[in-house]
């Protein structure tokens, strides 16, 4: 539960809105002029806020689909990605969203008609090219789902256009909306997924692996294209046996063979957002562990690094088709 | 530290008699009430009294680790009852019409309004908010040493369309001192994430034992600063550690001691 609502006065009429607000009827409304009052002032601590966030409701108005950065997709050639909400629900230590913006609010935009239209015109411009639209950029594209409704949207919105293909990431088990509806082919919902170690660690508020193991799979038997993300690999002194453990765990429920994707990366941040989590977060470990600035991204010394990846695919090609693996790419 | 900014002394006293707070003689600018990990301040009336009073209590204070605030005072309301006790969520100054947000953590306890700050008193009550004339001053002022979440706005309504008692002084103590437990929750409940705030600082002692020890350079200091408050954080006591440096010779062979630990540590996330 949140702990208050911000409305922008402009958007009260809205009917997302509005049921967003029925849903939410008991929270106190604060109606601002723009989110931005609420959500930029720089007098603000991320890590306070992130205690009980509020829930701004508000509109768009700018930069609604925007060209994915490179290196960011799974092999297609044209790659966008669209943000419905700014921020998460959970609470990852790891996410480069803790310290993206200053404030901890959760943004959630209601003119998904302008996100559709921008969606339309992309797709078009592209014609008969395979064109992907990556959802869960700035936030877990399911995990407010009930709030939100996003997936009764965005995905009749992209199974009526031929060449949209859309990746909704998540780490959540919300995935009710999309059992009642029939699968769509060019809709992947890809998990991500941390080994215990880290996932008892850092990732907070993030349901059990064995939860989203159990949504993966029911989404898998009702037809729909599912992908695995493990993306950070973040080191411990165990992450070779957590590692193992996590693979075990989720093959012995998930037929590699049905994935439509499956992605390895290790932690990594740019400079900017390294130093500003840190700062959040002095007391954390991972930001204390042995680290290298190398153009402008903080990762692990190469040594180590290449030492994880080499296990983790090793590890990871015991269970999975060679050609449903990407690696994520982000070295020059 | 805690910082109760009031403009009158009738509205400060409520807060002044619960917590015991003494008044500091050494202090002339203001009147200062102090406690162990709380002072009072009363302002006089208006924004830029209350701004002013806040920036020279902030610099008076500036050694503390973190600071966290509260504007006690009473308000004009069109409709509520004289009494009503309002946790302020957004603030207006009438004359610029820039909007502030004292940032919750929770739900709030007590119920929500906005509030305007006008420049002069007014009988034009407004529906939709409360109006005082100092909020605005306070918060401006606050915001610029402590986040939106360690500063709260608690307004009593003294005046209303049928009634007016912000000119009786007992009156107005009387009313504050009515909602004092609720007030004293908001107090505990904000000391409480002050404290959070100021226990990832480290002992400015232990810090400036650790510079004595060699001569850092800037660039050194830095590394220092997020290794040393990393550590401390650990509870991997100051002591032991300035213990383990003390057979190093050089920053450098310093902080490569550190960054060893450090490393060490973080292993077991």
């Amino acid at each position: 539960m949140a702990s208050c609502i911000y409305l922008e006065s402009q958007v009260r009429h809205h009917p997302l809105a509005q049921k967003i607000l029925e849903r939410l009827r008991r929270l106190p409304v604060i109606e601002i002029e723009h989110f931005g009052e609420v959500f930029n002032p720089r007098a603000q601590n991320f890590r306070l806020q992130k205690k009980k966030p509020a829930i701004i409701i508000a509109s768009k108005t700018k930069g609604h689909v925007l060209a994915a950065p490179e290196g960011y997709g799974l092999g297609g050639d044209y790659n966008y990605y669209f943000s419905h909400m700014l921020n998460c629900l959970y609470d990852c230590r790891y996410c480069f969203l803790q310290g993206m913006y200053r404030s901890a609010h959760q943004v959630l935009f209601v003119n998904y008609e302008d996100f559709g239209e921008q969606i339309r015109q992309i797709a078009a411009t592209h014609r008969q090219e395979p064109v992907w639209f990556f959802s869960g950029y700035d936030c877990d594209s399911l995990a407010n789902e009930p709030l939100t409704r996003f997936t009764e949207y965005f995905i009749p919105l992209v199974a009526s256009i031929e060449n949209a293909w859309m990746e909704l990431r998540t780490k959540s088990t919300q995935v009710r909306s999309m059992l009642s509806r029939e699968p769509v082919a060019r809709v992947v919902t890809a998990f991500s997924f941390s080994d215990r170690f880290s996932h008892d660690s850092l990732e907070h508020g993030v349901p059990s692996i064995a939860k989203r193991i159990d949504a993966m799979r029911r989404l898998i038997d009702a037809g729909w294209p599912v992908g695995l993300r493990f993306d950070p690999v973040v080191y411990h002194e165990n992450y070779e046996l957590g590692f193992s453990e996590l693979l075990e765990q989720v093959f012995a429920e998930i037929d590699a063979d049905r994935l439509h994707s499956v992605s390895l990366g290790s932690f990594r941040l740019t400079r900017d957002h390294f130093h500003r989590v840190s700062r959040l977060y002095p007391d954390e470990p991972l930001f204390a562990q042995n680290m290298r600035l190398d153009n402008g991204i903080v990762s692990y010394p190469p040594d180590r690094e290449r030492q994880m990846i080499e296990f983790c695919e090793a590890q990871l090609m015991k269970y999975i088709p060679g050609h449903t693996y990407h690696p994520c790419e982000w070295h020059d | 530290m805690l910082i109760w900014v009031a403009a009158l002394h009738c509205e400060a006293s409520p807060v002044i008699d619960f917590y015991r707070l003494k008044k500091s003689h050494r202090d002339k600018a203001f009147d200062l009430y102090l406690g162990d990990d709380m002072a009072c301040i009363v302002s006089g009336v208006g924004k830029l009294a209350s701004a002013a009073a806040s920036a020279w209590i902030a610099a008076r204070y500036r050694d503390e680790a973190s600071l966290a605030w509260i504007n006690i005072g009473t308000a004009g309301a069109a409709r509520h009852d004289i009494g009503a006790i309002f946790l302020i969520d957004k603030i207006v100054d009438a004359e610029t019409a820039k909007s502030y947000f004292p940032a919750p953590t929770s739900t709030p306890l007590l119920p929500g309004s906005a509030c305007l700050t006008l420049a002069q008193p007014s009988r034009a009550y407004r529906e939709d908010c409360l109006f005082d004339m100092e909020a605005c001053g306070f918060i401006s002022s606050a915001l610029r040493f402590s986040s939106a979440e360690l500063i709260r706005c608690i307004k009593v309504v003294s005046d209303n369309r049928h009634a007016e008692t912000g000119r009786n002084r007992e009156q107005v103590s009387a009313l504050i001192r009515h909602h004092i437990e609720s007030i004293e929750r908001q107090a505990t409940d904000l000391l409480a994430l002050d404290d959070e705030v100021a226990a990832l600082e480290f002992p400015a002692e232990s810090w400036q034992r650790l510079l004595a020890m060699a001569h850092f350079t800037q660039t050194q200091q830095n590394r220092l600063r997020v290794l040393w408050r990393y550590l401390c954080n650990r509870n991997l006591g100051p002591e032991a550690l300035l213990q383990e440096l003390s057979t190093r010779k050089t920053a450098a062979s310093m902080i490569e001691t550190l960054e060893r630990i450090s490393y060490s540590d973080s292993e077991t996330l």
